[in-house]
Formats: C-alpha cells, sequence, structure tokens
C-alpha cells in the first residue's frame, strides 16, 4: 500500500510560492494501476517524484508499505557521462544485486547492441526509455513509477513492456503518467485527474479520460 | 527491531558509498593510463613544485629543518582543504540525478567527494616522503601517533567545513564566487608555511584560535620531533569541528526538504 496523506508541494516562484497541489490524498493498493492524467504543469511529474521520495512535500507525507521503483522518466536516475554498462554496474551495486545477471537482461531488454558501451548522454529519447525500463526490471519492485517515457517507444518496445508488466509481473501495482488515452486504457484501470492543484480519483477509466479531454 | 534496521541501514550505506566512490574515480580520472592514481596527482605536484621553488629562494634549511620536507608537509594540507571545499560546492545539484534512488543519501555525495581528496592526499603524502626520504631530505617520522593525530584533526574540520559550505551553497550563488578567495585569503592561517614558534610572540595566541594550527603543528612535530618547537591546543579544532558538525548536518537536512531535482 502506498499512501498520501494530505499532500502540499509548493516551490519558490520570484518573491512568493508556486502551489503544485494542496491536500492531496490517494492510494494506491498492491496490483492497482493507476493513470494520473492532468495538463501540462498540472503535477504529474511532482507527484511521481515525491512519490518516489526524489522530493519532500512541502507538507503532508507519503508512507510506502511495498517496494517502489524509482521514477522511470528520461533524465533521473541515469548518469549522462557514463556508459549504459556503467549505469547497470552502479545500479547493481547500489541494490545489491549481481552485475551479470542484469547485463543480461539490460542486453536482451533494450537491444541497444553496442550503444550500451557509448555514454548515455549520445542517446536518443527512446534508447533512453529501453535503458530505464530495462534496468528497473532487473530489480523487483512491487510498485512501478513510470513518468511519459513509455510514450516515446516504438510499437515493439510497447509490446515488451506490457509482457513483461502485464503477463510476468501481472500483481505488481503500476503508476502511470501520460497524455495518451491509448496507453491510460491498456495500462490502467483507475486514474487521478490533478486539475489546479486538485485531484480526483476515478475506478473508471473511460470517464477519467473523459473529464481529462474536457479541462 | 531499532538495532536490526540500524543494521540493515549500515549495510546500504555502505553499499552506496562504495557505488558511488567508484562511479566518481571513472567519471574523474577514467580508466585509461594511470586511472584513479591521479588523484594523488595534485597535492603532489604542488607539494613538490612549490618545495623546490622554496628550495631555490630560501636555501635547503630553515629554523634547522629541511625546508622541501617542510613545505611538502604544509602543502599536502592545504591542497586537501581546498580541494574538498571546491568539491562541496554545488554538489547536491550536480549529483541531483542519483537522488532518483532513494537509498542514496546527501550526505553521502558529501563523504565520498571528501573521502577521496583524503586518499589522494595521504597517498600523496607518503609518496613524497619517500622519495624525499631516499634523497635524505625528509626525516623518519620522530612520533607518527602525533602525525596520525594531527592529520585526523585536520581532516575533521575540513569534512565539518564542507558539512556546512555544501548546503549554503545550494542557498547563494553568492558563496560560490567568494570562495576561492577566501581560502587564498585563509592560506596564512593554514600553517603552510610557517610554525607557530616562529611568529612574534603577540601573534602566538592569536594564530591558535585557527582550527587549522594546532592540527598542522601535531603533524610537524610528528615528523620532525624536537627539532621544531611546536605549540598546540587541541581544543580549538576540536571544539570548532563539532559545533560546524552540528550546523552542517542540520542545514543538510533542511535543504533536503526544499532541494528541486531534475
Amino acid at each position: 500500500m502506498i499512501s498520501c496523506e494530505q499532500l502540499s508541494k509548493s516551490y519558490p516562484m520570484g518573491h512568493g510560492q508556486k502551489r503544485v497541489f494542496t491536500n492531496l490524498n490517494l492510494q494506491v493498493a498492491p496490483g492497482q494501476r493507476v493513470g494520473l492524467l492532468g495538463r501540462n504543469g498540472a503535477g504529474k511529474t511532482t507527484l511521481i517524484k515525491l512519490i518516489g521520495g526524489v522530493e519532500m512535500p512541502t507538507s503532508g507525507r507519503v508512507r510506502r508499505e511495498m517496494s517502489v521503483s524509482w521514477p522511470l522518466g528520461f533524465g533521473g536516475g541515469f548518469q549522462g557521462s557514463l556508459t549504459g554498462y556503467d549505469n547497470a554496474r552502479f545500479i547493481a551495486r547500489i541494490y545489491g544485486n549481481e552485475y551479470d545477471q542484469i547485463r543480461e537482461f539490460v542486453e536482451e531488454f533494450s537491444e541497444l547492441g553496442s550503444q550500451l558501451k557509448m555514454p548515455v548522454k549520445t542517446y536518443s529519447s527512446g534508447m533512453r526509455a529501453r535503458l530505464a525500463f530495462a534496468l528497473s526490471l532487473t530489480i523487483e519492485f512491487a510498485c512501478y513509477l513510470i513518468d511519459e517515457v513509455i510514450m516515446v517507444g516504438d510499437a515493439d518496445f510497447h509490446r515488451k513492456c506490457h509482457y513483461e508488466l502485464f503477463e510476468k509481473r501481472g500483481d505488481r501495482a503500476l503508476i502511470l503518467a501520460s497524455h495518451s488515452p491509448d496507453l491510460i486504457r491498456a495500462f490502467c484501470d483507475s486514474a487521478l485527474v490533478l486539475h489546479q492543484g486538485q485531484g480526483m480519483m476515478y475506478s473508471d477509466v473511460n470517464e477519467a479520460l473523459e473529464v481529462y479531454s474536457a479541462l | 527491531m531499532t538495532v536490526s534496521r540500524l543494521a540493515s541501514g549500515w549495510r546500504i550505506q555502505r553499499r552506496v558509498i562504495s557505488a558511488l566512490m567508484i562511479r566518481e574515480l571513472v567519471t574523474r580520472f577514467g580508466r585509461e593510463n594511470i586511472g584513479f592514481l591521479w588523484m594523488m596527482a595534485e597535492p603532489l605536484l604542488f607539494a613538490s613544485l612549490v618545495g623546490i621553488m622554496w628550495r631555490y629562494m630560501h636555501g635547503p634549511e630553515e629554523h634547522g629543518v629541511s625546508i622541501t620536507a617542510f613545505i611538502a608537509t604544509g602543502y599536502i594540507p592545504l591542497t586537501l582543504f581546498r580541494q574538498s571545499v571546491t568539491r562541496a560546492t554545488k554538489i547536491f545539484s550536480v549529483n541531483g540525478s542519483l537522488l532518483y534512488h532513494r537509498q542514496v543519501k546527501i550526505l553521502d555525495f558529501i563523504f565520498v567527494r571528501f573521502f577521496i581528496e583524503v586518499i589522494g592526499a595521504m597517498m600523496a603524502f607518503v609518496f613524497i616522503a619517500m622519495i624525499l626520504g631516499v634523497l635524505n631530505e625528509f626525516p623518519v617520522p620522530a612520533n607518527i601517533g602525533a602525525l596520525i593525530g594531527g592529520w585526523f584533526l585536520y581532516c575533521m574540520f575540513v569534512f565539518s567545513l564542507c558539512l556546512v559550505l555544501a548546503p549554503l551553497s545550494e542557498l547563494s550563488d553568492v558563496l560560490e564566487k567568494l570562495m576561492p578567495v577566501t581560502v587564498y585569503i585563509s592560506i596564512p592561517f593554514c600553517g603552510t608555511f610557517t610554525m607557530v614558534s616562529w611568529l612574534a610572540p603577540q601573534f602566538q595566541q592569536f594564530m591558535l584560535y585557527s582550527p587549522f594550527i594546532s592540527p598542522m603543528e601535531l603533524i610537524r612535530y610528528g615528523v620532525f620531533g624536537d627539532r621544531v618547537h611546536a605549540i598546540w591546543d587541541v581544543t580549538v579544532p576540536i571544539s570548532v569541528t563539532m559545533v560546524l558538525m552540528v550546523i552542517g548536518l542540520t542545514l543538510c537536512r533542511r535543504i533536503r526538504r526544499r532541494l528541486v531535482v531534475e
């Protein structure tokens, strides 16, 4: 179970504060697949960062009673100056996993071949997405946090993610931020719509998508 | 339960610190040629070149000790101080992307960078002592205990300084700009080129208020023994270090809550 209790986050803006959201409550049960919907700047990425513990809330708290992945996105979690292999080594070391096992899976899942010997900063966004997914799937988490990044992949990549996340890990929870109705429909069983600092939870994805498109 | 949580936390931090060390060494020095041995290159070059310069400007001996050895023992701690402090500025924003992994803590960043500087400085110190020793310019350390104790106090003070400067540099950009000149101005108070006993009596008491001085005197005493007249008062560095550590840890905790990670 992940619970966000009375979560507020604001960033300094000039002399004032920009409030991203106030007193947001959210509960994610094991195995639940939540889509995050909201217009640009509504706070999807911020919410994912707070749940992932990358940034701290201004007030309120996040309780994680299951293991939560780091937020999978374009930038964070990688070191651009290091190669794909070095990033894999780093992940293996900090999570206490076997590097050989991780390398094998990363090579197979990402299909990046010799590109893995190049610094990550030379990768396209699609290649980053492949590496990010490959790395996080080698560590077994009970909940995966995915920020947009899945969108940039090609059809083959979507199929692979679907296989790894649904068929092999059908019992895992998922929080997925995306603008793509198709992806939300395909991956999620409920959705949170973020708008003007408030969050509304819908157990019907189609209803959430209708509310979202009317915003 | 708390004990087992502490133990597992300690295990995780050890894993993280070693991973961060390897990462820092690979990004900074690469895997080519001498690799991580480069970390002692800077203190070594500084100490030997400045030592040679002084040797030709001031003659072979001053106050009864080899001038090259005297400068070398002073310059290596100075580069440790300068490097550590410079590397501590903006350390959180530079390493921000690593905070995506929850087990990585901001204190790990400060510790890892500082630790690499310490290892580099120690290696350079031993290396230069051996080279100069062969050339008969460096004595066999007279008092190993004083030498190690002095180094320890010096390192702890520099580390506590990093703990304060790292979060402050995130709060204000001015700090980063003022840092090089402040470090430069503080050189006379680091004990690099003088001993307290060489100074006029009215300055001696005043100099001992600098937290660098007593550790430096201890290092000199450890190397040269009774051939130098060392004066120290360890209460100054110890109390300053403890105060700075408390302030630094509090600031780090505060800053973490506000840190914006890209």
